[in-house]
């Protein structure tokens, strides 16, 4: 790019052809004040405060909105616009309620942070304080319109970086306010809850329930790690004060990982499920007893013993949830099939991994996971087949890196689905098959693709003709096709369709000498990590065998999951002895023989892999309450047992 | 030297700007060889005499306090604002963005422990103003300390600069809007 040559208060720096005036200033270290300006965003120069002299021009213009050119000589501090600059905070601080005093923000905002560096003592205009509606019903979020300043970071960050535009200014003038949609209330809209514009909000307008009063960022310890919960692995920076979490941002919202969502940034400042705090055992009455962590260790070893002797260890099932951390797994994969000799070990979406598997084993000549594409390959894509899945739901930052595909890289999003589409304002074509015919549309697909001839719809698919040639068109134009598939997909544990899936990658991606890049949103963080560590290498599910196998004891290992007691009914039943280890008090924990503490994510290092493969490291952001161990300790100490 | 005579008010406000000041510690033996305290919230002194300084701690919420104020700056040379109620309306303009009415009927009428209330009216209290103002709305200023209190060293940065005979403005990093 052509290099520039400006003057910046009298001396010379260099640029970029196509950067701003302040972009320059801030690339050499020059101080201009902003508060509109944030990294990453289009610039609008609403503030105001970035307003530089510079020579031909008749009056102070924005430094953030100015294209820098060879030869502008700029100043950026004189007495006149720190005059204006002032004048504009004054004008700010009176337009709403910017008293400190009654704000959540105060010692952790940008308006005041300028106050002070003007040295705003007073204020030269009376209060217009128009009075406007709170918005407090969202779950985490609350819109307080009274301490906008209009900058409209909020709005570019729901727009430019999560890509939904919820947010977006009503009304005009004085009474100019951020609404979400067409002013519906923010939980009611389609705002995601990701919590963007709370971190782009410079003062007090938007903020957190999860956050407010509990400490300003300023005072806390950070620490900077990666979010677990969904296999995407997000960068978190946790605010963290004492043994508090205050408050979760994303490193650098600019960035296009920058993203978060609600279940990374409120999620561990949420308590919605009762947490198990102690270890409990279950008493000659029946009833579960809060006990020492020896002796529920004991009585777990003990029991579990009595299971192996007497009935050999494949009398003993361990079933992890892929939520765990891969120590964690490790350290159970161990203790089932090395300690107690069973060989009945899986993990709970393991019938998703051998239709996985076994799918792309149909494909390709390895069966395994090492194709599949990192997340940003979204971003590359132009076509974007998103089948079975709601990624708000499951994968929010993946809705989002979709949606902006679709936004700002005219990218054509196809989403085949028999019941649901999300995504409907973004989908240029929703393939709604019936049940069960996924495979079918997708495998005539692949072959009028492959062969260039006119695709042809089956009446029981539910996809017409005229759709179906449409989906051929797409998918044909396109240059670089990626297939997102999800939850829909895979509980549907049928390996013909994975097959399917990645055959229409591959044969659009082969027209075109390219790789077919196939994106799966697993269910659980560390599903990979767990898959790829062999703990579903059984040939059938565990679950829904434990009977016809003979087993009496299951150790179920849940760590931070919340599983529903629906999800695993039928679990408790036949069996003569049930540990569980888990966070939350959940029904399917309270059926329990033994249950075993855990520590959440936030409360433990650990190491995960995520959906593509890429091992994390997580590091701890708090203690975890009293006499809570990691998961892989108490796992080892009931290993130390059988020593 | 004569003493420097000061007066001071506190208006609609906590007495937090005085409790800080009184945190100066032992300048205060200092600044008591340089000043002369008149009508004050402590000395209990009920008229204002000709004096150098007024200072002026919270808002103007209601007749008496804008009658109070007026006074104090028909006594004094140069008025010092303390603390965010009067230099910017501070906590007690908490009240501005409601109808004046609709504030009374809550405050003395609608509170949950309120048996039989009555709105209490001039003669006996003074009537509330529309909005709580802060004070350079109602008279001229020279010069302010915003704090929610200000800190004691910002205070006594205020009252010594003004005995060194220059019109204080507070150090960005002495700022405070809480």
């Amino acid at each position: 790019m052509k290099e520039v040559t400006l003057t910046i208060n009298g001396k010379q720096v260099k640029g970029k052809e196509g950067d701003t005036v302040l972009e320059v200033c801030q690339a050499n270290n020059i101080d201009v004040p902003t508060l509109c300006h944030s990294k990453g965003l289009t610039d609008v120069g609403a503030c105001r405060m970035c307003i530089v002299d510079i020579e031909r021009e008749r009056r102070p213009v924005p430094a953030c909105t100015y294209p820098a050119r060879d030869g502008l000589i700029v100043q950026t501090q004189n007495e006149k616009l720190e005059k204006h600059r002032r004048l504009v905070l004054e004008l700010m601080f009176t337009e709403r309620n910017h008293l400190c005093a009654q704000c959540v923000a105060s010692g952790d905002c940008e308006l005041q942070q300028l106050g002070y560096r003007y040295q705003m003592d007073n204020t030269r205009y009376p209060y217009a304080w128009p009075a406007l509606p709170v918005d407090s019903q969202h779950e985490y979020l609350v819109i307080d319109p009274n301490r906008c300043i209009l900058c409209g970071r909020c709005i570019r960050t729901c727009d430019q970086i999560v890509g939904v535009h919820t947010l977006d200014f009503g009304y005009r003038g004085w009474k100019d306010v951020v609404v979400a949609d067409l002013n519906q209330p923010l939980g009611k809209s389609t705002c995601i809850s990701c919590g963007a514009c709370f971190q782009a909000c410079p003062t007090g307008a938007i903020f957190s329930k999860k956050s407010a009063y509990k400490g300003k960022r300023p005072d806390c310890k950070e620490i900077t790690t990666t979010c677990p919960i969904c296999g995407i692995g997000c960068d978190v920076k946790a605010f963290v004060k004492g043994n508090m979490l205050i408050r979760i941002d994303s490193p650098d919202p600019s960035q296009h990982d920058g993203l978060l969502c609600h279940m990374g940034r409120f999620g561990p400042l949420s308590q919605e499920h009762p947490r198990v705090k102690t270890p409990m055992i279950r008493n000659s009455r029946g009833k579960l007893e809060p006990c020492t962590m020896n002796e529920a260790i004991d009585t777990a070893a003990k029991k579990l013993g009595q299971f192996k002797a007497h009935n050999g260890g494949n009398s003993i099932a361990g079933i992890a949830s892929g939520q765990a951390s891969s120590q964690t797994l490790k350290a159970f994969k161990e203790l089932i099939t090395e300690t107690f000799g069973s060989k009945f070990l899986d993990s709970l979406d393991g019938d998703q991994y051998r239709a996985v598997i076994k799918g792309i084993g149909a494909f390709q000549d390895k069966a395994d996971l090492s194709t599949e594409a990192p997340l940003e390959d979204i971003f590359n894509a132009d076509c974007i087949l998103l089948a079975g899945a709601d990624p708000f739901q499951s994968h929010p930052v993946a809705g989002s890196y979709i949606v902006r595909a679709v936004r700002q890289n005219k990218a054509k999003l196809i989403v085949l689905d028999p019941t649901q589409n999300v995504l409907s304002d973004y989908t240029e074509l929703w393939l709604k098959p019936k049940k069960d015919k996924e495979a079918a549309v997708l495998n005539s697909l692949a072959k009028s693709i492959a062969s260039g001839t006119k695709v042809k719809s089956t009446a029981e698919s539910g996809v017409n003709q005229k759709e179906l040639i449409k989906a051929a068109q797409i998918i044909g134009k396109a240059k670089q096709i990626i297939v997102v598939y999800g939850e829909g997909i895979l509980q549907q544990r049928n390996a013909g369709l994975i097959s399917a899936l990645y055959k229409l990658a591959a044969v659009s991606a082969s027209s075109k000498g390219g790789k077919p890049v196939v994106i799966s949103l697993k269910s659980k963080g560390n599903s990979r990590g767990a898959w790829d560590m062999g703990i579903a290498n059984n040939s059938v599910s565990v679950i829904n065998n434990l009977a016809q196998n003979g087993i009496k004891a299951l150790y179920l290992l849940l760590a931070d999951d919340y599983i529903e007691a629906k999800e695993l009914s039928a679990l408790p039943k036949g069996l003569d002895f049930l540990v569980v280890q888990t966070c939350y008090l959940s029904p399917l924990a309270q059926k329990a023989d033994v249950v075993l503490p855990s520590p959440t994510w936030t409360e433990a290092d650990g190491k995960y892999t995520l959906l593509d493969g890429t091992p994390i490291s997580v590091s701890r952001i708090v203690k975890p309450p009293d006499g809570i161990k990691s998961d892989w300790d108490t796992i080892n100490e009931i290993a130390k047992r059988f020593k | 030297m004569a003493k420097v005579k000061v007066a001071s008010v506190w208006l609609e406000g906590c007495s937090g700007c005085h409790m800080s000041f009184l945190d100066i510690d032992a300048a205060i033996i200092d600044l008591a060889n340089a000043v002369e305290f008149t009508r004050t919230p402590i000395t209990d002194i009920k008229e204002f005499p000709q004096v150098d300084v007024g200072i002026v701690e919270g808002s103007v919420g209601n007749t008496e306090e804008e009658e109070v104020l007026k006074d104090l700056r028909a006594h004094c040379k140069i008025l010092m604002a303390w603390g965010d109620c009067a230099c910017f309306g501070g906590v007690c303009a908490m009240r501005s963005t409601f109808d004046k009415e609709e504030v009374l009927r809550r405050g003395y009428i609608e509170t949950e422990s309120t048996f039989k209330g009555k709105i209490p009216g001039p003669p006996g209290v003074p009537a509330l103003l529309d909005q709580v103002k802060p004070v350079n709305n109602i008279v001229k200023v020279d010069c302010y300390v915003p704090g929610c209190p200000p800190e004691a060293s910002a205070i006594l940065y205020g009252l010594q600069e003004l005995l060194a005979g220059r019109i204080p403005v507070l150090p960005s990093d002495m700022m405070r809007f809480d």
